[in-house]
């Protein structure tokens, strides 16, 4: 039957055991070009921030567990609940699927040997790096109470010449977001690149994975929103530096018009979060349901959608800000479409799972309560996108619930799921199965119960970056704040299960899910230039029908393979 | 990928069309042109026409520039596709933000003034009496309206 | 791993991989991981049209700001416009316009293999990004001499103004705050551009580029016309309005 059939190389033989991580050596690692290589940088990058921003959000409940003072004073809490928003946007979720995920797999499922241009690719880790030590240097300094939107005027005036704003460490934090931007730029550019010129014979458009139809999406996102941040931070920090007056009333400026363009970015860059994590999720469902998705053009058409759509609802963060009339009614109208892509993937996904092949393994546990979570949070949205109601809840906890449904429910745990998923292919190591569900159970309960408890108290009126708060409220934020700690023991569970992997876990077959997708025809790990043999493909890579019995089957027991299982149970009887 | 048929189309090898010198020239002079025209068409006041003929000519210069000197006329489709969904984009972002800073006030009266109409009271902060939004529509400006 | 490949076997054509004995992939400046060089020099355009793509929505949130308080402050930019030396600025557009032509010349030069040529037009191009610089100083110049400085910095003072322009008004910080921004900015990409050009430059001494392959001229060529496209704009919106 037809199958994914390679070609003799054109460059020398390819030892099948060798792996991209024989080299050893700090400068093997450092001055690679291999982008497998340099994903797992990124990938150790963003665990480590993910880690320091979790640390400033058990700091932010823990503050809030009681009324008044509880651990730190006001202007503290501040900088705490600013840090935690910074940190965890621009160094953790930002980069997260994309930069780590995205460029250890992307050219794996392309069949291809490394993304269009390697050295842009290492500049963008570096890129990264250099900012984040800006921001580092600013937390160092006292870090920025201006909440992680840098709103004017108080981020923009300066007390020190004059300006009735902070006087935090707000320019070095400023440019540590700029210098990212670049790095998130360039790998949208390397992302485009490689997508459209370097796919494998046979791969069509067509026969691409939902992950690379993510990947390509959020690309085109990165590259024309990222830009408009930048500008708009150089800006702000020339308004600080020398008081330009763009943002300032005194001077004939307008604070509103920093809104505009700070969302011009913003806006798109939740699609950057999120449309990766989709992916994932497609991913990972066609493979424990064994079947291609159900509406793959949709899927992949939506996830375009989302990129050009995304750019059109930004007012809808500057409702009640001061806009004018005509342009809340504009945005609010235009933000109930954007909604329309996001709902074609969920009810296609859940459709997919309608006479699959279900297997509740590890990764699958995740993309299903992605699917739950990410629907609470899109249907949130969608009433915060109500301009009625946005009057009433805009700056309440019901924003932050909702974000944190989509961001944490959706895109962490679409990014903790492809760690799983992917975990056995990039490392060649298995992790615990059980200590994975037990991780994951505690991830689950203690995210909902953290966040939903926000809703209620949101939408009871509760506003959000407070430090103290009205009594009725109080026993709402001792669960959400209990809701923190579980969270944090599931994230500590998973990654004590990931390090007993990497130090000694069982070897990984080289398509331990039985998955059609290609990087799963390559061994585990993947040798340098990620396959033995040229792949040219003849089947896509949902096409459970059209896979042959050894691309898919691995010697492990497989329901969809009893007669193997059972026979080799006699071999060792 | 095809192995026999057009073996002089598929060699891999870079076809890159090469304009004629004398054509770059002419594009240049072109240019030149376009440039004594907007300078000189400054000497003249035609109120708002100005900037919108500025802006015309500007991007008539502009389009030379792209088609024939960044070559998107003989380059790959695609490349002209990236280029015109990012003026697309920033047509948006142009659109909607003005409309949003040029209708300020337009439906509430209260909104975007330095002195409350009801109470006569200023708004804290602000420039000085006197100034205000020369161009806003509806109630914005201070002393000459209300 | 996968087994009976004989009816779907596509051998990648000869010519591309071409053995050349050494065990190379192709010629030296063909990289590994492409197949051949139309697909280098595809994906190098696509890249840059990508990358370009982001600079002009770099640029697009000053013009945007302009845009917001030229509609605010019709009469404060009219009259401050005037502080601003015309004939100065034709002459600075004809300079980038000029770069732009010598640009294009440049990468027209590698393509047909003149190296010397395109040594002497990338000479050119870089000759005239330093003449818009030398300009720039000088309006600069009278800027900081006049008091004419964004923001905070702004204090006009009377007797060094343009003879014969009309009243700053109170409000014309706001346009030398947009101007300054602006030049500034652009200022800096063609500082960027000189740097690329020159490095350009040495490789085409280097006798790296050929009819087969002048990718990096194009691409730094690309470059440098984006830099003249938003002066093309840059110079009536601030200067001729």
């Amino acid at each position: 039957m037809a199958a994914i059939t390679t070609t003799p190389a054109a460059h020398d033989d390819v030892d099948p055991n060798a792996s991209y991580l024989d080299k050893k050596g700090l400068m093997s690692w450092l001055i690679t070009l291999d982008h497998k290589r340099i994903g797992v940088m990124y990938l150790i990058s963003v665990i480590v921030s993910f880690a320091l921003g979790g640390i400033f959000a058990l700091l932010v409940r823990a503050e809030l567990f009681t009324r008044g003072k509880t651990l730190m004073d006001a202007d503290t809490y501040n900088k705490m609940f600013s840090l935690h928003g910074v940190v965890m946007v621009f160094l953790f979720i930002i980069p997260s699927i994309p930069a780590a995920l995205g460029n250890i797999f992307l050219p794996v499922q392309l069949g291809t040997k490394d993304v269009a241009f390697p050295k842009l690719n290492l500049l963008s880790f570096y890129i990264y790096v250099f900012g984040a030590l800006f921001g580092v240097y600013s937390m160092i300094n006292g870090g920025v109470d201006t909440g992680w939107t840098f709103y004017t005027p108080y981020s923009s005036s300066d007390p020190a010449h004059g300006g009735v704003g902070t006087n935090t460490s707000v320019i070095p934090m400023t440019l540590a977001a700029f210098i990212m931007g670049f790095s998130s730029i360039l790998t949208g550019v390397n992302f485009i690149a490689t997508v459209h010129k370097m796919r494998a014979p046979g791969l069509t458009w067509r026969r691409l994975t939902l992950f690379t139809w993510a990947l390509y999406a959020t690309s085109i996102i990165q590259v024309l929103a990222t830009p408009v941040l930048a500008i708009t931070l150089l800006l702000l920090t020339m308004e600080r530096f020398l008081g330009l007056g763009i943002f300032d009333p005194r001077l004939g400026g307008d604070p509103v018009l920093y809104q505009h363009f700070f969302w011009f970015y913003s806006h798109p860059a939740v699609y950057i979060m999120i449309v990766p994590g989709m992916g994932v999720v497609s991913d990972i469902l066609a493979t424990f349901s064994r079947r291609e998705p159900v509406g793959y053009m949709a899927i992949a058409m939506s996830s375009l959608g989302l990129a050009l759509l995304g750019f059109l609802v930004w007012g809808h963060h500057l409702f009640v800000a001061g806009m004018s009339e005509y342009a809340t009614m504009v945005f609010s109208a235009l933000t109930f479409l954007v909604a329309i892509p996001s709902g074609v993937k969920v009810f296609n996904w859940v459709t997919t799972l309608y006479k699959g092949s279900i297997s509740l393994q590890s990764p699958m546990l995740w993309a299903l309560s992605f699917i739950f979570q990410f629907t609470i949070g899109g249907v949130t949205g969608l009433f915060l996108g109500m301009l009625a109601v946005d009057v009433h809840l805009h700056d309440t906890y019901f924003v932050v619930a909702h974000f944190h449904y989509v961001m944490v429910g959706g895109t962490v745990m679409g990014f903790v799921g492809g760690l799983h998923y992917w975990w056995p292919k990039f490392t060649g190591k298995m992790y615990d199965e059980t200590w994975a569900k037990i991780g994951w159970f505690f991830v689950f309960i203690g995210f909902n119960v953290t966040f939903m408890s926000q809703f209620v108290m949101g939408s009871r009126g509760m506003p959000r970056r407070y430090y103290d708060y009205l009594p009725q409220y109080e026993i709402f934020h001792q669960v959400s704040t209990v809701g923190s700690w579980i969270l944090g023991v599931g994230f500590l569970v998973l990654g004590i299960m990931f390090i007993k992997s990497l130090m000694g876990g069982a070897k990984a077959p080289r398509n331990p899910w039985g998955s059609a997708a290609l990087e799963w025809m390559t061994p585990s790990p993947p040798p340098t230039f990620n396959f033995v043999k040229d792949p040219v493909l003849t089947r896509g890579q949902y096409d459970y029908h059209l896979a042959t019995e050894e691309e898919l089957y691995d010697g492990l027991d497989d329901p969809m393979f009893p007669s193997k299982a059972s026979a080799k149970k006699e071999a060792h009887a | 990928m095809s192995s026999a048929d057009h073996a002089h189309a598929d060699d891999g090898a870079v076809h890159a069309h090469v304009s004629p010198s004398l054509f770059y020239v002419a594009v240049f002079v072109g240019l030149l042109v376009l440039t004594g025209l907007t300078v000189g068409q400054s000497y003249v006041d035609l109120g708002k026409l100005n900037i919108i003929l500025v802006i015309l000519i500007a991007s008539l210069k502009a389009s030379l520039v792209v088609t024939f000197f960044m070559h998107l006329r003989w380059d790959n489709k695609f490349n002209a596709l990236i280029f015109i969904s990012c003026i697309f984009f920033i047509g948006v972002f142009f659109a909607y933000t003005m409309n949003d800073t040029d209708r300020r006030g337009e439906l509430d009266p209260d909104q975007n003034v330095h002195i409350l109409p009801k109470t006569g009271e200023r708004a804290p902060g602000g420039r000085a009496a006197g100034e205000g939004h020369e161009g806003t529509g509806g109630t914005g400006g201070v002393g000459e309206h209300h | 791993m996968s087994s009976e490949a004989a009816a779907s076997v596509h051998e990648a054509p000869e010519g591309a991989h071409g053995h050349d004995g050494h065990g190379h992939h192709g010629p030296k400046w063909l990289a590994h991981h492409f197949d051949t060089p139309a697909q280098q020099f595809d994906a190098a355009k696509l890249g840059m049209w990508a990358f370009l793509a982001q600079e002009l929505l770099f640029f697009s949130g000053l013009f945007v700001a302009y845009g917001v308080y030229r509609s605010w402050y019709p009469e404060t930019f009219r009259a401050a416009s005037h502080q601003l030396n015309k004939e100065m600025g034709a002459f600075n557009t004809v300079v980038l316009l000029f770069s732009s032509f010598t640009a294009a010349m440049a990468v027209r030069s590698a393509q047909v293999g003149k190296q010397k040529a395109t040594g002497n037009y990338l000479l050119a191009t870089i000759a005239c990004a330093c003449g818009f610089l030398v300009v720039k100083y000088f309006e600069y110049s009278h800027k900081f001499h006049a008091g004419l400085l964004p923001g905070r910095f702004f204090h006009p003072h009377a007797d060094h103004l343009v003879a014969g322009s009309p009243p700053l008004p109170e409000t014309a910080s706001s346009f030398f705050s947009i101007y300054f921004m602006t030049t500034g900015v652009h200022g800096v990409h063609v500082l960027i551009g000189i740097g690329v050009l020159i490095w350009i430059w040495l490789r085409n001494n280097r006798g790296e580029f050929s009819k087969e392959y002048f990718t990096a001229v194009d691409i730094a060529a690309l470059y440098w016309h984006l830099v003249d496209l938003v002066w093309i704009y840059l110079f009536p919106l601030l200067y001729l309005v």
